[in-house]
């Protein structure tokens, strides 16, 4: 419509559907941040995945081809138990989030007004606080001096403070699932807030039972968002390292810890870019297997864009 | 996670009109059955947000608490722990320099972002290479995001402190956010002002700062003060890539483990403070945004 109009047709540049390009040249527009990314972002990855071949000694690291830090990753017994007992502790993670949120972001979905402003912005506060202030929290509460010992104490329930409340498996999923829930509780409510009313309510119409209706309409259209949870509980758990540390003790620490002992203490950066590598192959593993039902950038979305 | 903040802006709005027709068409019956479960949810509600706000509750109560011991008895009030923070030249530095690396990463960051998120509003090959690209920094575990960048800096020979590794980490970190923040602001913009600018003749740098730019400026501001609060935050990147320079959780992150020093608690308070201050302003102009913007 507007090309009718226009007298200078060999100035602008039209486009089949009658609008017009966007300014600027995509080429300059992305250079600066595609830079930045390759040089900061890809780079260093690719430095790390040559590190992991190379040997460390005492004299420092040298370049080198060998698959010996992969060997030593997947044959001793402390690194593979560890690998395990990490992905153990953040898969329980996440089925714990998806049955602590789900509900919680059930009733977000259906309130309405200035209640369901509140509410949820209330989900949002705590995500705009530091998780090493929301890991660190527990300890006066699980502490010797913590809140729970003071309690039982003060209503004689014990005499002495009980120590078992921290440094210990518990005390590390506790953190996790306090740290990471709302990770799992913001996409799925945002994947039900976009389920239309009219289905529950032709449902209903037709005289589906509440329960029925919740099963066979909500549950199943809020899957994208409890995916998208899922993979950002789990990805952030078998990541962690603030959470056990803090809390964990020698019994709860995670492959986050091992990777961090390597470079923090033991200076062994070649096998500690290994077991880097490991991580991430199993982090890029679980993403390709879930991008059959979601791409990795609604991930981060919420699965809001879908 | 920031960006789905406005996911709830959109939400906020009373989309649903018709929503009491359809209760008071839907029978009696499954009303108070309904009543039931919703009773439930709202016990169950109750309980997690106790869970979440608690804690949290607690250590501002611990924070005014008279006690070499974080932790409790509570034994009696005082703002010593604060005039402690606000007194150590190592916390003031260390807040100093997050609030500098925070503003220099989130600008940078944002306008990497807006350049990109412009870029994208054209179709070009690799599209979705780029878009992969931009992602690899949240992929990425948070601890080999760290890690990485040592060893990459570690043997380029370039020493680590506040104004080189620890604000390359940052930026890494902030701008696939940056990102998917603004593309949206920039995808939901109506073409058609630039378009007669265009037709007026207005060559592309004016529409840009003229036209393009006003309208989407409350979504850049936006962009930029959740960028920092992610920055100011940011912990299990900086952590290996600080040298001796700190950032405030890395300050904190050493009076952990350390000591359990009793400042600790009015620390925290004074850093939740300002990030939740900087995110609640981020949050207004997003809400502003969203209405300017229409997506």
């Amino acid at each position: 419509m507007t090309t009718t109009f226009h007298n200078n047709p060999g100035k602008r540049k039209s486009l089949p559907d009658g609008g017009v390009k966007p300014i600027g040249r995509p080429f300059w527009l992305l250079s600066p941040g595609v830079i930045w990314l390759l040089l900061f972002g890809l780079a260093p990855l690719a430095f790390m995945l040559m590190m992991s071949f190379w040997t460390s000694t005492i004299f420092g690291t040298k370049p080198d081809f060998s698959f010996d830090n992969y060997a030593r990753v997947i044959v001793t017994d402390l690194y593979r138990d560890q690998l395990f007992k990490t992905l153990r502790i953040a898969f329980m993670t996440t089925v714990l989030t998806v049955f602590i949120s789900y509900p919680v972001a059930y009733l977000l979905s259906r309130l309405k007004g200035m209640q369901k402003a509140l509410f949820v912005l209330m989900v949002f506060l705590p995500f705009w606080t530091s998780y090493v202030i929301r890991a660190f929290v527990w300890l006066p509460i699980l502490g010797r001096n913590g809140a729970i010992n003071n309690m039982l104490q003060a209503l004689g329930v014990i005499d002495t403070p009980i120590d078992w409340l921290l440094y210990n498996e518990g005390a590390v999923f506790l953190g996790l699932v306090y740290v990471y829930t709302l990770f799992m509780t913001l996409p799925i409510y945002l994947s039900l807030e976009k389920i239309d009313p009219a289905l529950i309510e032709a449902a209903t119409d037709l005289g589906a039972k509440p329960g029925s209706i919740f099963r066979r309409i909500v549950l199943p259209l809020s899957w994208p968002g409890v995916l998208s949870g899922c993979i950002m509980v789990f990805l952030l758990s078998i990541s962690a390292f603030v959470t056990p540390q803090l809390l964990g003790g020698a019994s709860g620490i995670m492959y986050g810890n091992v990777i961090a002992s390597q470079f923090l203490a033991n200076n062994n950066w070649a096998f500690g870019s290994a077991l880097s590598i490991t991580l991430i192959a199993i982090v890029l593993v679980l993403l390709l297997i879930s991008s059959r039902w979601i791409g990795v950038q609604h991930v981060f979305t919420g699965g809001r864009n879908r | 996670m920031y960006l789905l903040g406005e996911g709830i802006v959109k939400n906020m709005a009373p989309k649903n009109v018709n929503h009491k027709k359809h209760l008071s068409r839907s029978s009696l019956k499954t009303k108070t059955q309904y009543r039931g479960y919703k009773t439930a949810l709202w016990i169950y509600a109750g309980a997690f947000y106790t869970f979440l706000y608690g804690p949290l509750l607690m250590i501002v109560l611990l924070s005014f608490n008279d006690s070499e011991i974080v932790g409790f008895p509570f034994r009696g009030f005082t703002v010593r722990w604060y005039e402690v923070v606000f007194s150590s030249p190592e916390l003031l530095d260390s807040l100093l320099n997050s609030l500098g690396v925070g503003f220099l990463s989130a600008t940078i960051a944002t306008i990497l972002a807006l350049c990109l998120a412009m870029g994208f509003r054209h179709d070009f090959r690799g599209k979705s290479i780029v878009l992969y690209l931009i992602l690899v920094p949240i992929i990425i575990p948070g601890i080999i995001g760290g890690i990485v960048l040592l060893i990459f800096f570690g043997f380029s020979g370039v020493r680590s402190s506040l104004w080189t590794t620890v604000l390359v980490a940052h930026v890494n970190w902030v701008l696939p956010f940056a990102f998917l923040t603004l593309f949206p602001r920039l995808h939901g913009f109506d073409r058609a002002l630039e378009e007669a600018a265009m037709d007026l003749g207005a060559k592309p740098f004016q529409i840009f700062f003229r036209v393009v730019f006003p309208i989407i400026r409350p979504g850049i501001i936006a962009t930029a003060l959740f960028s920092f609060s992610l920055s100011f935050d940011e912990f299990i990147r900086t952590i290996f890539v600080t040298g001796y320079d700190r950032t405030i959780p890395v300050q904190f992150w050493g009076l952990i483990v350390d000591e359990l020093a009793p400042q600790l608690p009015a620390m925290a308070v004074l850093i939740i403070v300002i990030s939740i201050f900087s995110s609640a302003v981020g949050f207004v102009f997003m809400h502003r945004a969203s209405r300017s913007t229409k997506t």
